[in-house]
């Protein structure tokens, strides 16, 4: 028998189709032997008593969730988000640097630092790229720090929001696309594939802010992973190689028949009837993953 | 990094030294294949000082600090983890946002840490309920984020840390400079310090700000670097 710790904040339980995955998972373990548990911030000094842990509530290194992962793995427990994959996912700098590096296929993406933001390197940009670009906060998750700019004044106002907080931010091609497709990976196997639709008249799959009311999220269409095209999950399990073993979700354009990798993230989502919706099996694998 | 041939020395301060420094926003222009030695005085997330790290690390080189321990250091829970898994006394501490639940492990007077990574504030003491819901508060940034609080049973002291030798002339809180250097690597810092019984503790870690750093301190950093560099090396 594992013990295994979820560990979760508040606002995981505020959907009910998120809260239906968390009780899945719960089902799945219990029916598979093991014991799971929901363990809130508060109760950090529990992990211990712990064989793994699964992190659930939003990681960043910034973040609590950073600091269970990072303790349990001191501890030798098993942990999924493991604390570098939190660190290499959380860092859009990061995990573009490492694409790069490995040659990922990828949206073309510059980087660009707070001492050399002039005049003369936006107008490059805007030639290399044309108009509009998409600028990122290396920290953004849902969508939230995504912006479209367009002329030297937009970029500005939004580069220097963006350095508040970091000191180099993300330039990006623009690559708009219907839907973003989403791979779900665990240990280096595809686990489920979505698509994830973007809203009418949007380029983002979502302005989607957990424990806030007011979102506009995309359609997710679900496929059996057999079904999905070959290629896609080639270069999804090709760009989670560079970060590691644990669980990701990757988001890949489909442009002119090519795949390009947007992120990959670690803790993806998991909606009841969402991304399980032609896959069961997936909370199953996971705890046995877990419990390994 | 024993066993290293060179070293490249970034940092973002003027030091006393005829070693080449490298500003960090040329470094990170450039592909060099060195071990690095990035003398910085904030290795915050995000930071110019993390990304020479980063730089390094995609580069595929050696580097001092990694990100990983710059992470860590400044993350207090983790901190203390490491620190005393790697034999460095620490204080008992309880990571929470809930008043309630410190009142629960300890009594008054308490001394409360920020989790949160976005301040260079250092610490609170606590002597009464009230005072405790106001420092909580703020140092969560209203219940955003955890914070870390620790029993007062001493004296809180704080000392500057240049590569693992203490700015205090103490052996206690040398030997804890020592480890917590050994530990994390973090050539800069600000360490602070419970002395209970003739006892040093770890307390929490920092980055110190460019004002902190006097001119004597300017002479021990550059001293040391100019030593790393002769010997072509770390120990
Ligand atoms: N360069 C780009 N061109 C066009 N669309 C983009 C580009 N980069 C990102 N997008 C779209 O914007 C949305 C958010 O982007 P991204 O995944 O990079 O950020 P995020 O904040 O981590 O979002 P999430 O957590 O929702 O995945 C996605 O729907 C993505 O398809």
């Amino acid at each position: 028998m594992t013990r295994i710790a979820c560990f979760v904040e508040k606002y995981n339980f505020s959907y009910s189709e998120e809260a239906g995955a968390l009780q899945n998972f719960k089902r799945a373990a219990e029916s598979m032997g093991h014991e799971f548990n929901f363990m809130f911030r508060n109760g950090l000094s529990e992990i211990p008593k712990y064989d793994a842990v699964f992190i659930r509530a939003t990681t960043d290194p910034l973040y609590t969730a950073y600091v269970v992962s990072k303790t349990a793995w001191e501890l030798g427990l098993k942990v999924v988000d493991d604390p570098e994959s939190i660190r290499v996912c959380a860092n859009k700098v990061h995990q573009y640097r490492l694409f790069e590096k490995y040659d990922v296929p990828r949206i073309p993406t510059l980087f660009l630092n707070k001492e050399e933001f002039h005049h003369r390197t936006i107008e490059e940009i805007f030639e290399l790229f044309g108009k509009p670009i998409v600028l990122k906060a290396p920290y953004t998750s849902f969508s939230k720090y995504v912006e479209k700019v367009a002329c030297e004044t937009s970029f500005r106002d939004v580069a220097k929001r963006f350095f508040r907080r970091s000191d180099f931010i993300v330039v990006q091609k623009f690559m708009p696309s219907r839907f973003d497709w989403r791979v779900g990976v665990l240990n280096n196997q595809v686990l489920y594939v979505c698509k994830y639709m973007m809203p009418k008249g949007k380029w983002k799959h979502g302005v989607k802010r957990r424990g806030k009311p007011s979102f506009i999220w995309g359609r997710t269409v679900s496929l059996k992973r057999d079904n999905a095209p070959q290629r896609l999950k080639e270069v999804a399990l090709k760009a989670c190689s560079v970060v590691g073993k644990g669980l990701y979700g990757v988001d890949i354009k489909e442009v002119n028949g090519d795949y390009v990798v947007v992120e990959v993230n670690d803790n993806p989502s998991i909606y009841s009837g969402y991304e399980d919706y032609r896959n069961k099996d997936i909370y199953e694998k996971i705890i046995k993953y877990l419990t390994e | 990094m024993s066993g290293a041939l060179c070293v490249l020395v970034v940092s973002n301060i003027d030091l006393k030294t005829n070693v080449a420094v490298t500003k960090p926003s040329a470094f990170l222009k450039s592909s060099v294949r060195d071990c690095i030695l990035n003398v910085n005085n904030d290795y915050r997330y995000m930071k110019l000082g993390y990304y020479v790290s980063l730089h390094a690390e995609i580069l595929g080189n050696k580097v001092v600090p990694t990100t990983e321990n710059a992470v860590d250091a400044y993350r207090l829970p983790i901190l203390l983890v490491r620190a005393s898994k790697n034999n460095v006394p620490t204080m008992p501490y309880i990571v929470t946002d809930s008043v309630k639940q410190i009142m629960a492990e300890f009594k008054f007077p308490i001394v409360v840490f920020a989790v949160n990574p976005f301040s260079f504030e250092g610490y609170y003491v606590a002597k009464n309920r009230s005072a405790l819901y106001r420092v909580v508060k703020s140092l969560s940034m209203n219940y955003r984020y955890a914070v870390c609080a620790q029993p007062l049973n001493g004296e809180m002291v704080s000392c500057k840390s240049f590569f693992g030798r203490s700015n205090i002339e103490d052996a206690s809180i040398g030997e804890i400079a020592e480890k917590v250097y050994k530990t994390f690597n973090i050539p800069i810092c600000k360490l602070h310090i419970q002395y209970v019984d003739g006892k040093a503790h770890l307390c929490s870690l920092q980055p110190l700000e460019m004002e902190e750093i006097s001119p004597s301190d300017l002479n021990e950093i550059s001293k040391t670097v100019s030593r790393f560099s002769e010997k072509g090396g770390f120990d």
